[in-house]
């Protein structure tokens, strides 16, 4: 009776395409972000010398045919350590957010959806939560149990579920007074069904935007606490701990500070260009064209 | 005269809006006090009235989408209110709901096969492939394509989508639908393709109908009897071309000469009705009805008049009805 | 009192850009209002009703809407030839609008009597006090009950009706010649829409303005319109009084119309649905825009647009269908 004339679904590679040339700042923030984590974890393939390689002749030398960034003051490669080091700070940053993502998102899940005094008790831990900066987190928890990884990750997962917790209540309580869902429950549906294949999908966007903008914020933390020399040990290569060796002779060897600078400086510009990007490309008014 | 297939009486709910962190009570809305009503087999039962006469909440307390706190709710004869949580699922497939807002009543992350296969699957009725088939099959039933179940909500019209979301009311295979609005926010034209479609449906499938609406020309249309509601009360109930042509409470009176008529001789009676309809957070004493009826007088204000059926069929709560008779049959 | 109308509209067509292209949403629209009249404006959603109003008014948004072709008549001036300052000044003044959503037609933050002493504060040179004192008489002249003491109450604090009918306080202000209403009552319940009905019936036969009533409901047409123009997909397909409109329509589409609507006052009757929907802007067929859905249709209405014009002795009865109206002297191309 009545005929749906909707024309029919271009393909992937165009609709890629199209998708990139409508959002420049997104495509490009994720180009940089894909650029830094390929290369971080071909770093076993892409580095030219084993990172804890020291070579005392060859200290503190400036960019050459055989260490295209120089040397640091061990004579070790700094190319090779930025490589390695970025395997650190991504290990770090993505576990961390991914494990706030998942504690946070479902509380704020939770509690937008079940309501009451969950949902008061549960918002006012997570105030508690907020009120400790990244920075003093990471020092608590770091001075307390210790500078390994996983203390390191544990310290900004802490900072991270309140932000997650809140980004995920409040689309659940808009999105938990739409029909579809009242429709749900007239149909018999399990609370859990609902919130996991209902609410969930409805409230992933405004998540994704807060992972990729907090991915920056956990490399900064990282990189943060390595400077002060709580972060990894060295003699593990990390971006932070580069830094802060590189800060001894910043007047006559700046190279040194410098390039691993300018390695989170690209990281974290390419995830913020992806967040804003993707918080765009999400506007509900946009979308439906 | 078939049997009653609902029967709801003495049905109330008072919403309590609560502030602050501790949730101290600060109001009392008076949503449902003690309505009572029944819907026949292969019945449209209307439920008319304006905003906050308690219309949608009836409709879902009877589905316990609202927990009502008093009364009876019964379905060929068991107690609704009484089922526990797993014959509640299973009355669920008896009596279903079909919303007003085409735009909000699909989860637009999910395709329309998803959501019409998604309650029989949950419900165990049948392999994959059967259930594919009940969804194509029900998608020619409301008259869509069948190459809709590959399509997102997005990619349809509002009246598309009201037919999709009937078509997911009855997927169960229901015997009561509860239809809230379900054509007020369609144009003209598309109002009553849909109201021929659920017609269609009503004959063909037995169904009944609890069909909520403002517009007093739908449910003339579609209901065969009819229940007045104000500020939570049934002010006046039974067949609909009675109720209409002849009203006996004066708030049917204002509502019905309110109602606009695509006639010009019979132009909308300009109401010397005044005033508001009262907030249900402190409805007036008495009659709830009483400051703006023409016809209030002492005990109006005092007293809230008692149920009389003044006929078999018919019934009103209005002090100018006392007793049972005192209307000329 | 003169008899020239009180505006005049002419060929008037605005387009909207859509994915890059134009396409009009109002297409040639003319007709003309008498002081005093009720002209109802009545189409589905789509068909161009509102845009209409914003057209003549000057409201069409300029991000992706413009204004093409056309005059729209008042005080003698062309509307569309007007810069905005020159348009500022007349509308609230001259030219009012009201609209259908009082939940956000007046400024939240804002005491409603401050709203309506705004508009003649910036139209005329009354003192604040006057002004105040001129807002008040308004706020009791549409009935809201003790405008005194709710003069600096804010909107949140009204219902919906009361809300409304400070908005046509603040149109009236200055005593415009002409009242745009967009569909002012189709949020509000029944029985306060007979109040605002009947309040604005009231006012327009105390200051002889002409109002163009926006609305889709065929039952309010009926109850206060003087002429109707029925619109489709951007055209005005009918024109006539309201009397001639329901008692022999003319287009398919507004015949098609009153047999699809349920009526309170008779016994359930079949309706008979319209098939199918209205076309999409971007895919507008050639020739007559209803043929597709229409039972009369020949081969010329899918070739040709018909014009708007009277068939031979309807007067001033005017339709745009070839099947219906032909090739009938004079009227409106």
């Amino acid at each position: 009776m009545t005929a749906v004339m909707t024309a029919p679904r271009p393909g992937f590679w165009i609709r890629l395409r199209t998708t990139i040339l409508r959002h420049k700042i997104a495509s490009l923030g994720a180009a940089l972000v894909a650029l830094v984590a390929l290369a971080a974890m071909l770093a076993p393939w892409l580095s030219p010398h084993d990172p804890l390689e020291q070579n005392v002749v060859l200290r503190l030398m400036g960019p050459s045919a055989d260490n295209p960034l120089g040397t640091d003051s061990f004579g070790r490669d700094i190319l090779s350590r930025i490589l390695w080091g970025g395997r650190v700070s991504l290990l770090v940053s993505t576990s961390a957010v991914g494990l706030a993502i998942v504690i946070g998102g479902a509380l704020g899940l939770l509690a937008g959806y079940i309501g009451g005094a969950f949902d008061r008790v549960t918002m006012a831990a997570m105030d508690v939560l907020l009120s400790f900066p990244t920075l003093v987190m990471g020092l608590l928890v770091v001075a307390m149990l210790g500078p390994t990884v996983a203390n390191l990750i544990l310290a900004i997962t802490l900072t991270a579920i309140a932000p997650f917790a809140r980004i995920a209540r409040a689309p659940t309580l808009a999105v938990k007074e739409r029909d579809f869902v009242e429709a749900g429950r007239a149909l018999g549906f399990s609370n859990l069904r609902i919130m996991g294949i209902h609410i969930l999908p409805n409230i992933v966007d405004e998540i994704l935007v807060m992972a990729s903008l907090w991915l920056a914020t956990a490399i900064r933390t990282e990189a943060s606490l390595s400077f002060i020399g709580l972060g990894v040990r060295p003699p593990t290569a990390t971006w932070g701990g580069m830094i802060r060796e590189g800060f001894e002779n910043i007047l006559d060897s700046p190279w040194l500070a410098i390039f691993p600078s300018l390695a989170i400086l690209v990281i974290m510009l390419g995830l913020n260009m992806l967040g804003d990007g993707l918080r765009d490309a999400t506007d509900p008014r946009l979308r439906h064209e | 005269m078939s049997e009653a297939l609902l029967e709801v009486e003495g049905l109330s709910k008072t919403f309590i809006a609560r502030h602050g962190f501790l949730g101290t009570a600060a109001g009392h809305v008076r949503a449902l006090s003690g309505i009572s009503f029944s819907v026949r087999k292969g019945e449209a039962f209307g439920l008319v009235g304006e905003s906050g006469c308690g219309k949608s909440t009836a409709g879902r307390a009877i589905l316990r989408l609202i927990e009502p706190d008093t009364g009876h709710i019964r379905f060929k004869g068991e107690d609704v209110r009484a089922a526990g949580a797993r014959r509640l699922r299973q009355l669920r497939r008896a009596i279903q709901i079909v919303f007003q807002d085409p735009y909000s009543s699909l989860n637009p992350r999910r395709t329309i096969g998803q959501t019409l296969s998604e309650p029989m699957a949950v419900h165990g009725l049948g392999s994959a492939a059967e259930i594919a088939a009940a969804v194509r099959a029900v998608l020619a039933e409301v008259g869509m394509p069948s190459d809709a179940a590959q399509k997102y909500p997005h990619e349809f019209s509002g009246g598309q989508r009201q037919r999709i979301g009937i078509a997911r009311a009855l997927v169960l295979q229901p015997e009561l639908i509860v239809a809230d609005e379900p054509v007020s926010a369609l144009d003209v034209s598309i109002q009553a393709q849909i109201l021929v479609l659920l017609r269609g449906l009503q004959e063909r499938r037995h169904l009944s109908f609890i069909f909520i609406s403002h517009d007093l020309g739908v449910v003339r249309h579609f209901c065969s009897a009819v229940a007045v509601m104000y500020l939570g009360h049934i002010v006046e109930r039974g067949p609909v071309p009675a109720i209409f042509d002849e009203p006996l409470h004066p708030y049917t009176r204002v509502l019905r000469s309110a109602s606009p008529v695509p006639d010009p001789k019979a132009k909308v009676i300009m109401a010397k009705l005044e005033g508001e309809i009262a907030s249900a957070l402190s409805p007036p004493s008495g009659c709830h009805f009483h400051p703006r009826c023409p016809h209030a007088t002492e005990v109006c204000r005092r007293v809230y008049p008692e149920w009389v059926q003044v006929t078999p069929e018919r019934g009103v709560a209005c002090h100018l009805y006392p007793a049972a008779g005192s209307v000329p049959a | 009192m003169s008899k020239a109308p009180a505006l005049v509209v002419e060929g008037l067509t605005t387009e909207f850009r859509i994915g890059g292209a134009w396409y009009p949403a109002v297409r040639n629209v003319s007709f003309s209002l008498a002081r005093n009249e009720t002209l109802a404006l009545v189409g589905e959603s789509g068909c161009g009703k509102s845009i209409t109003a914003l057209s003549i008014i000057g409201l069409v948004p300029k991000a992706n809407g413009r204004v093409t072709s056309g005059r729209v008549l008042l005080d003698g001036r062309d509307l569309l030839r007007l810069d905005e300052a020159a348009m500022e000044k007349i509308r609230g003044n001259r030219i009012a609008m009201i609209f259908q959503e009082p939940m956000t037609s007046l400024n939240p933050v804002l005491p409603v009597g401050f709203q309506v002493a705004e508009a003649l504060r910036y139209h005329t040179d009354l003192s604040p006090k006057a002004a105040r004192e001129r807002a008040l008489q308004l706020l009791q002249h549409v009935k809201i009950p003790s405008a005194a003491r709710r003069f600096d109450d804010f909107p949140h604090q009204f219902s919906g009706g009361m809300r409304q009918r400070v908005m046509i306080a603040m149109a009236l202000a200055c005593g415009p010649a002409v009242m745009l209403a967009d569909e002012p009552t189709t949020a509000l319940d029944v029985t306060i829409q007979a109040q605002v009905l009947a309040l604005l019936a009231e006012l327009k036969s105390e200051t002889g303005m002409a109002m163009i009533f926006i609305t889709h409901n065929l039952g309010v047409v009926a109850s206060i319109a003087d002429r109707v123009a029925v619109m489709y997909a951007g055209d005005i397909v009918e024109l006539a009084t309201v009397e001639e409109l329901f008692a022999a329509p003319l287009h398919p589409y507004t015949e098609a119309l009153l047999y699809s609507i349920p009526r309170v006052d008779r016994d359930a009757v079949d309706l008979k649905p319209i098939p199918g929907q209205v076309p999409p802007i971007t895919a507008m067929p050639a020739g007559c825009r209803y043929a597709a859905r229409c039972p009369y249709k020949m081969a010329r209405c899918e070739r040709e647009v018909p014009p708007l014009v009277a068939p031979a002795g309807a007067g001033g009865h005017l339709g745009r269908c070839w099947v219906r109206a032909g090739d009938g002297a004079g009227g409106h191309a």
